[in-house]
């Protein structure tokens, strides 16, 4: 799977949380995924919106990524927005090109997210106010994943960070990745692949073996509880 | 202590042994992933317990 991000933020070098987000990107997850900045990409606002369709094309999922400013987008991904997802591209006659690709949200918002419901200072739920993108989504025939919506990140701790950055990592490669079994078997892939002269400890390799099969003996059990249940239901 | 207990005990000195903060952050995933398991498996067994334990399938 080919992820796309399109960032929009007018000073992204000046904000942790974009920074943050984009050296999350281990070098080898950069094999299929692409970053893509707007304001970096077209300093005068001009958009090359047949290069930017190219891009979409040659991608499965598609990340709309910023800052949630007055419950929309900074402005170039609007203007990227009318610009790139035309007629004939993205819907209407022939307007098929990005049908069947993902599309999701990675919200970066200033206020807790305990307002954004009903009876909190926002008073609407993320859900109802990035209807617009749902909408998007529908009518390209995309269907939209669950956004990650990330609320106040300069008061995070440094374990929620860490934990904000795995996860990071997930929803931008996994398929469905909010499923227990999906990231016990990524977890896994990483633990084989995360490099051990970093760790200095001399049984490191010893314990990431045991840290593998701890998670596979669980499975095993966590599907034969599934099974006796399920048996029992027939 | 058994051998999770271990692995999570040993999981947090990796963590702080590891020089690289990426892999940090992967260590302690690793940790909360199998705790998150060890919630999983006792939501699952409790399901279990409930349904042999329901009157209406005492009948069969």
């Amino acid at each position: 799977m080919k992820t796309l991000i399109i960032i929009s933020h007018p000073e992204v070098d000046q904000s942790s949380s974009q920074q943050f987000l984009i050296q999350s990107i281990s070098d080898t997850m950069r094999t299929n995924v692409t970053v893509h900045i707007l304001e970096k990409t077209y300093p005068d606002g001009k958009i090359d919106s047949a290069y930017e369709q190219a891009l979409l094309k040659k991608h499965d999922r598609i990340l709309f990524q910023f800052p949630f400013y007055w419950y929309s987008s900074p402005p170039l991904l609007k203007k990227w927005q009318d610009e790139v997802l035309t007629e004939h591209f993205a819907f209407g006659y022939r307007g098929d090109k990005l049908a069947g690709k993902e599309l999701g949200l990675v919200l970066s918002i200033g206020i807790a997210e305990k307002e954004y419901q009903t009876g909190g200072q926002e008073g609407y739920s993320i859900s109802e106010l990035t209807k617009p993108y749902q909408a998007l989504a529908r009518k390209t025939k995309m269907s939209f994943i669950r956004p990650l919506s990330i609320f106040q990140f300069a008061y995070q701790s440094e374990q929620e960070k860490r934990r904000l950055l795995v996860r990071y990592q997930q929803y931008v490669t996994l398929k469905r990745p909010d499923s227990l079994k999906t990231r016990e078997k990524w977890m896994i892939e990483e633990l084989k692949t995360t490099a051990i002269d970093t760790l200095k400890m001399d049984n490191a390799e010893f314990i990431i073996n045991q840290t593998i099969d701890q998670i596979e003996d669980n499975r095993m059990e966590l599907d034969e509880l599934r099974m006796h249940i399920d048996n029992f239901h027939d | 202590m058994d051998e999770q207990e271990w692995v999570v005990t040993e999981l947090d000195r990796l963590f702080h042994a590891s020089q690289d903060y990426k892999q940090k952050a992967l260590m302690q995933a690793a940790a909360e992933i199998i705790r998150e398991q060890e919630i999983r498996k006792e939501q699952l067994q409790g399901e279990l317990d409930g349904t042999l334990w329901s009157p209406g399938n005492w009948s069969n």
